[in-house]
């Protein structure tokens, strides 16, 4: 406990971290007897720093699914202790922050990848060198393909792979050919920009290719070039406030109403689209469910888990509505939480087993199917297009 | 030749120009009041936005009165920040008053995202959001704003520097600041009209970029650095150099945008920076001072 209390000394001189010690504030409880010694779990999240925004969310999220564990008698009666860092978006502090995780706060897994790809990717080799199970809940596939050199990593998010499929699908219906694509330059974007190139051209759609700094103030250079090959659809993919700009500046200049805008997955977020006001009315977005859940048909299996999680989140947080990050961090805390009670132990290989063998877990994010060979267990078929109305996002008629 | 490209280039340049000029001019007060560079300058801009787009959001007041109480704000903050750096911490030197800047900044970024909950802010145009389509591109209304409020931001200072008792104190800390203490003005005086002054203008640009794009916690650190390249290409304390800077940078960055690498944009500003400090450190427009020993 001393290490525990130290590590939480220095967090609190560096006047930074305040939610971070609520999160030690909890862990300081531990003890009980061998066969009711506590699940110790760490979790790595940036609630401060350039993606303070997601991690805050990402953060509660998890904490709420951590709160109903322990809620319900913990798994298999031990109770899970929870040691939350914040390596503020940077990825140096990260590693130092992962190491201590897993030598001095004696984790046995490591759930929450700093709300970064990047942070994610650096993470998974000390994990993976340590044998313990790393659930991340950030996007890009390089975290958890190929499965066979991450054997103990997994996360909770699309693949790019399957979004982007999901969006040409549904090009492919609306019989659109010509399309200007707009990712940013971060890991996220040019991921997806990779994949876009790499599947687009099979399906008869000619795509050309802009990136952006997810700092810039002004798109509309970038915007009038690709115009001059009158694409039918413009699509950005980033999670930057920037992408507000990018809605802007697209209805400044392609003012018809035919030509499609859209975004991706990770600009799923109703304050971006109220404060792109007009502009914003009519976007498409490749999202997962939880947007639109209360619209969906009841028959769709993940409308009531996504319902209760909405309510229990809505009641926790004062009101405030769950996005898709919160959505994902939750879920991998309940992965977690069911490969534990399946495997009975913490063990790294087995709780790996143990998750590549669940079958179907209904989560918030989609039906996870993970398998030896895909350790990001959501296929393309549990995304689905949505439209922001003006007020809400409902689901692409 | 694409007219439309070209003219959206123009656009969007000088759209984000203005912006910079503001920033830039902030810097050249400061400089010329107390001889540091302000890293939170940067900041000043990021408030400006915030605050403008809180008020509108909590009260919703007219426009105007958003930008004006988002401007007195931002005066406030550097009025702060002189009382903290020269009152409280008694820093006289350039140098040290630079560093202390940077503490500033990193206070005023960590106050606005706890205070903010980390959210983004939006702001609508202030004419509206139709745009202006001219020769095939479109510009934002807030476009002639912002080109309006740097291009009268830098008549009206260079005036006040020519003109006023207060400006030619302050041309006169520029030049040298010892002489100038040795005639009786004091140097927190100055350096008090130097802060305010600068965050007056950021809030202002602050205030007028917000509607282009969305502003949160984390908005001002770049476009402090951006302005600082501005500045520094234009040549350091001189209000027109800080326009012919801020515009030149704007297009330079928009032109890479549409022409060349779009992923680019971004570091157009850094080399330019580079570039000045190589060949000609005084700018554009700045004078080398001559010391005789």
């Amino acid at each position: 406990m001393t290490i525990i209390r130290r590590a939480g000394a220095a967090l609190v001189a560096s006047a930074l971290l305040l939610t971070a010690a609520c999160g030690l504030g909890q862990s300081g409880s531990g003890g009980g007897d061998e066969d009711n010694a506590p699940i110790k779990i760490g979790t790595l999240l940036s609630v401060t720093g350039p993606a303070a925004n997601l991690g805050d969310k990402m953060r509660k999220g998890a904490e709420l699914a951590i709160d109903e564990v322990n809620a319900a008698g913990g798994i298999g009666g031990r109770m899970i202790e929870w040691t939350f860092y914040d390596p503020a978006g940077d990825t140096s502090t990260a590693v130092s922050q992962t190491r201590r995780l897993l030598d001095n706060d004696g984790v046995e897994l490591v759930v929450g990848g700093g709300s970064q790809s990047g942070i994610a990717l650096a993470m998974d080799p000390l994990t993976s060198a340590a044998g313990k199970l790393f659930i991340a809940t950030e996007g890009a596939r390089q975290i958890v393909q190929p499965a066979e050199s991450h054997p103990l990593t997994f996360k909770t998010t699309f693949n790019d792979t399957a979004m982007v499929e999901r969006t040409i699908e549904f090009w492919k219906a609306r019989g659109i050919t010509r399309v200007a694509f707009l990712p940013d330059t971060t890991s996220f974007g040019q991921s997806a920009a990779e994949e876009m190139q790499r599947l687009a051209p099979a399906a008869g759609i000619s795509v050309e290719v802009a990136p952006f700094d997810p700092g810039t103030n002004d798109l509309t250079p970038q915007i009038s070039r690709l115009a001059a090959n009158n694409p039918q659809a413009y699509l950005a993919w980033t999670t930057a406030p920037s992408g507000v700009t990018f809605l802007r500046n697209v209805r400044a200049v392609v003012p018809d109403p035919a030509v499609l805008v859209q975004h991706g997955f990770g600009f799923v977020d109703d304050r971006f689209f109220t404060q792109a006001g007009e502009a914003g009315v009519g976007t498409i977005l490749t999202s997962p469910k939880l947007p639109v859940y209360d619209l969906l048909p009841d028959s769709d299996p993940q409308k009531a888990p996504m319902a209760a999680f909405a309510d229990a989140y809505r009641a926790r947080y004062g009101g405030e509505q769950p996005n898709v990050y919160a959505g994902q961090a939750y879920d991998a805390v309940k992965v977690a939480a069911a490969a534990i009670e399946k495997a009975g132990g913490t063990d790294g290989a087995q709780l790996a087993e143990a998750i590549e063998t669940l079958g179907e877990h209904v989560g918030v994010t989609g039906v996870f199917r993970y398998s030896a060979e895909d350790h990001s267990g959501l296929a393309a078929d549990n995304a689905v297009m949505i439209q922001w109305d003006g007020t809400r996002f409902v689901p692409v008629t | 030749m694409n007219t439309a490209l070209l003219l959206q280039v123009l656009f969007a340049g000088l759209s984000i120009g203005a912006v910079y000029t503001l920033v830039a001019v902030g810097f050249g007060v400061v400089w010329g009041g107390t001889g540091a560079i302000n890293f939170a300058q940067g900041e000043y801009v990021m408030l400006g936005g915030v605050v403008a787009a809180v008020v509108l959001e909590l009260w919703g007041l007219p426009l105007l009165w958003c930008v004006l109480i988002a401007v007195a704000v931002t005066g406030l903050a550097g009025l702060a920040t002189e009382i903290a750096i020269l009152g409280w911490g008694r820093v006289r030197s350039g140098e040290a008053i630079t560093l202390a800047t940077i503490a500033i900044a990193v206070i005023l970024k960590g106050v606005v995202m706890l205070a903010t909950d980390r959210q983004t802010y939006g702001l609508p145009s202030f004419f509206g959001d139709a745009p202006l389509r001219i020769g095939g591109a479109s510009a934002s209304t807030q476009m002639l704003w912002n080109l309006g409020t740097a291009v009268l931001a830098v008549l009206l200072l260079a005036a006040f520097f020519r003109t006023t008792r207060r400006g030619t104190m302050l041309r006169a800390a520029a030049d040298d600041r010892e002489v100038l203490q040795s005639f009786g003005v004091s140097f927190r005086s100055t350096a008090r009209w130097a802060f305010v002054l600068a965050a007056l203008l950021g809030g202002l640009a602050g205030a007028g970029l917000a509607p282009l794009t969305v502003m949160s916690f984390d908005s001002g650190t770049l476009l402090g650095l951006k302005g600082f390249a501005a500045a520094m290409l234009g040549g350091l304390g001189s209000p027109y150099g800080a326009l012919a800077g801020g515009l030149l940078l704007g297009v330079a960055e928009a032109a890479v945008a549409g022409y060349g690498a779009p992923a680019y944009a971004d570091a157009v500003a850094f080399v330019v920076l580079l570039v000045v400090l190589f060949t000609r450190p005084t700018g554009l427009f700045g004078q080398a001072k001559v010391a005789r020993v």
